[in-house]
């Protein structure tokens, strides 16, 4: 009840928050899979990068998030405070399931698949994006889930460097013991990640086939 | 001021459960108990007082560190399992008393002295010297070229600079809106809300321009930054003091009277010291402690 | 007459594996019209030397010419839509209809759509499935034996000079198997390409082949027409005879 008063009370700067972290959990999940997904694609052609780039990313993921913010505040172009240090952070920890995912969905293409691809005189680049991604999307397209779901969670940290989105209600309420704060901010998230989880889901099963 | 206190201020509730389920056992009458809150500086100023206590008295000092936040010590004081502790002013006139925030700390002292011997049968000593509050704090640079010694000097230029704070300040009714009232500030844009911990190394870093710190918080000496002086008084004090259960004071004056050796003796830049000491070169409190009453109570 | 396919001295190495060698000094050609058998266990280097002619290996030594012309100059995936090949887990794009994948080197050819459809049905009617029936099903909607001959349409879409096929019956049941077997012989007449067919069966050899080769620990222990296969003496067929 409180939280609906509150929520009446604020309506306008709790969309703009919202908004912020849609924006922030999108933004971040886009560049993720620019990196991540040709990244994936390298190591099925360098398997001796295999081991070092996914325990690099796996390192990351491990980093607190103040430290990492620490970090990355005196560094120059993707440092200082605000969104785009965020965003960087958020990357960083978006990485892992994707260039996993998408090593593991294309590693797992049918071997005679591939043969037969190479065998008819398909090229590298004809095999990836004819063959080796397609079978591989709904398996890559599971790890792009996973990471929104949980940069949904994660983007709430954003409020640590003045990036807003909803943790900023949840720094608010923690540092006033406002449990009802801490909801309003936290409650919208956990059904976001719900949302985003359920609708890629869709996605995913019509993916994988 | 009482950094990340109200935080854990729900799991104070819990620990002060546990503590009085299993406190009550270690309760000797024969000995003294000191307590500190759940935080660097006061566990160093339970280890000072309690060093100072047995090297005038000769009693033997048991020490009960990191017990949780206000509400806990409180508790424990009230409650008889400890027999001190060190408490900020105005902390014990907000948080306990329950009384809307003044400036003017004498008031505040006599306030809490006054009620806390009527209603609670605990004595306040003399404060240490030291007023742990928040700290408007800019870099030596700035300061240096722009003449900064006060808030009211940072008004002038407050346009030209950027401000970041911690959540708590933003918040808090003695925080961030009426200083900027009582200031007469106004920022180039409204101040980025951020991690406390954080707005140290983004002013460090040139990020921002201006934070509000803690004023004995080690990290102003460290990142050669400077705490401005609140020269129109705007921030109600925080002056630690010890608080003592009134039954210890009659029954051992000698301790009262040790711990008066202390008051006035503390600076907030020495305390400043003291932290960094303990909290970035990972120094041994009593170590610090006992060099600390060494060279200036021989 | 160039023959589509002349082997030379040819050699493979496995990289790094010191001297075990995979492949030992083939030489053997493959005239148009002309169906080599390749026989032996498994092991002995009758697939090794399907990828070393269509480049999926390269070979150590020797030389390979395609219809006169040395493969080790061309792109390798050039060389290989001139090559149909036929493995026998088929490897048909489970994410493409059975068109897509028996259209699929025209279109890395660039042909044209409706040039490509029509290649498309008339395959498929010459390996027996009914265009209207099977042209826009999924691979996953066929029997063993049909995706199969979806595969050596597929081989044949670009019409190579040359067809590679890897033991295409291996993994069918028995009469199916059988059904190919003879459809296929009807085939090579008709087609008129060189193939060189790997197997391990000597029925199936002998019934296709035109000339029979018999692979031994990577050498060519024989190499003759069925009818010298069967009477020669040479130990290793007898004993390959009498196994099977």
């Amino acid at each position: 009840m409180n939280l609906l008063r509150f929520y009446g009370d604020h309506a306008r700067e709790a969309f703009g928050l919202l908004g912020q972290h849609l924006v922030l959990v999108g933004a971040s999940t886009f560049l993720a899979v620019l990196i991540g997904v040709p990244l994936g694609v390298l190591l099925t052609r360098r398997p001796a990068w295999r081991g070092p780039v996914l325990g690099l990313a796996n390192v990351f993921q491990t980093i607190p998030s103040l430290a990492l913010f620490g970090f990355l505040i005196p560094l120059p172009f993707l440092g200082g405070i605000g969104a785009r240090t965020a965003i960087v952070a958020l990357v960083v920890y978006a990485l892992l399931p994707i260039v996993r995912n998408t090593y593991v969905g294309i590693s797992g293409v049918d071997p005679a698949v591939r043969e037969a691809g190479r065998g008819m005189g398909m090229t590298d680049g004809q095999l990836l994006t004819m063959v080796e991604i397609p079978l591989g999307l709904g398996v890559i397209f599971a790890g792009v889930r996973v990471a929104t779901v949980v940069g949904v969670g994660t983007a709430t940290i954003a409020a640590a460097i003045g990036a807003g989105g909803l943790g900023v209600y949840i720094f608010r309420g923690v540092s006033t013991v406002d449990d009802t704060l801490i909801l309003a901010g936290a409650l919208p998230a956990a059904i976001l990640a719900l949302i985003a989880d359920g609708l890629l889901g869709l996605i995913e099963r019509r993916l994988a086939r | 001021m009482t950094g990340g206190l109200s935080v854990s201020r729900t799991v104070g509730r819990l620990s002060a459960v546990v503590l009085a389920l299993f406190g009550g056992a270690c309760s000797h009458r024969d000995r003294i108990v000191i307590g500190a809150k759940n935080f660097t500086e006061s566990d160093f100023l339970a280890e000072l007082l309690a060093q100072q206590i047995e090297r005038r008295t000769g009693l033997p000092v048991e020490r009960r560190l990191h017990l949780g936040g206000t509400y806990v010590c409180h508790e424990a004081i009230t409650s008889g399992k400890i027999d001190l502790y060190v408490e900020y002013t105005g902390t014990a006139y907000t948080e306990i008393l329950k009384h809307p925030p003044i400036a003017d700390a004498d008031s505040v002292y006599r306030a809490d002295s006054l009620e806390y011997a009527k209603t609670l049968g605990l004595t306040w000593g003399r404060p240490l010297g030291f007023n742990n509050t928040f700290a408007i704090t800019v870099r030596r640079a700035d300061a240096e070229k722009y003449g900064l010694r006060t808030i009211s000097d940072v008004a002038r230029i407050a346009p030209r600079l950027r401000a970041g704070f911690g959540y708590e300040f933003l918040q808090r009714a003695d925080g961030f809106g009426g200083l900027a009232r009582a200031y007469g500030l106004r920022f180039a844009a409204p101040p980025t809300a951020m991690d406390l911990g954080l707005t140290y190394r983004a002013l460090a870093q040139g990020n921002v321009d201006l934070i509000a710190g803690n004023s004995t918080d080690g990290t102003i000496q460290a990142l050669d930054l400077v705490a401005l002086e609140d020269d129109r008084h705007y921030f109600p004090p925080y002056d630690a003091a010890p608080v003592m259960r009134t039954e210890l004071v009659t029954r051992h004056p000698e301790v009262a009277r040790a711990l008066a050796e202390l008051a006035g003796k503390l600076s907030a830049a020495e305390m400043r010291r003291l932290n960094l000491a303990a909290d970035v070169e990972h120094r041994d409190i009593a170590a610090l402690a006992r060099e600390w009453l060494a060279k200036n109570l021989p | 007459m160039t023959p589509v396919l002349e082997v030379r001295d040819l050699s493979y190495r496995l990289p790094g594996a010191g001297d075990r060698h995979l492949v030992t000094a083939l030489s053997f050609s493959v005239a148009p019209g002309e169906t080599l058998v390749l026989l032996g266990r498994s092991g002995s280097g009758k697939t090794t030397t399907l990828k070393l002619i269509n480049r999926l290996l390269e070979p150590t030594r020797g030389e390979v010419r395609l219809q006169g012309e040395a493969t080790a100059t061309l792109e390798p995936y050039r060389l290989r839509r001139r090559i149909g090949y036929v493995i026998q887990e088929i490897g048909l794009f489970p994410h493409f209809t059975v068109a897509q994948n028996v259209g699929l080197v025209p279109r890395l050819e660039g042909w044209p759509p409706d040039r490509i459809a029509g290649r498309v049905r008339e395959l498929l009617a010459l390996v027996g499935l009914d265009p209207d029936e099977f042209a826009e099903r999924s691979p996953r909607a066929l029997s063993g034996g049909q995706r199969q001959r979806v595969g050596v349409a597929r081989a044949l879409a670009a019409d190579p000079a040359l067809l590679l096929l890897d033991e295409p019956f291996g993994a069918l049941d028995p009469i199916t198997r059988v059904e190919l077997q003879r459809e296929f012989r009807a085939l090579e007449g008709r087609l008129g390409k060189g193939m060189v067919f790997v197997t391990h069966d000597v029925r199936e050899g002998l019934l296709l082949g035109t000339r029979l080769g018999l692979m031994h620990e990577g050498r060519l222990a024989f190499l003759g027409t069925a009818e010298e296969f069967r009477r020669s003496n040479d130990p290793q067929v007898k004993q390959f005879m009498e196994a099977a």
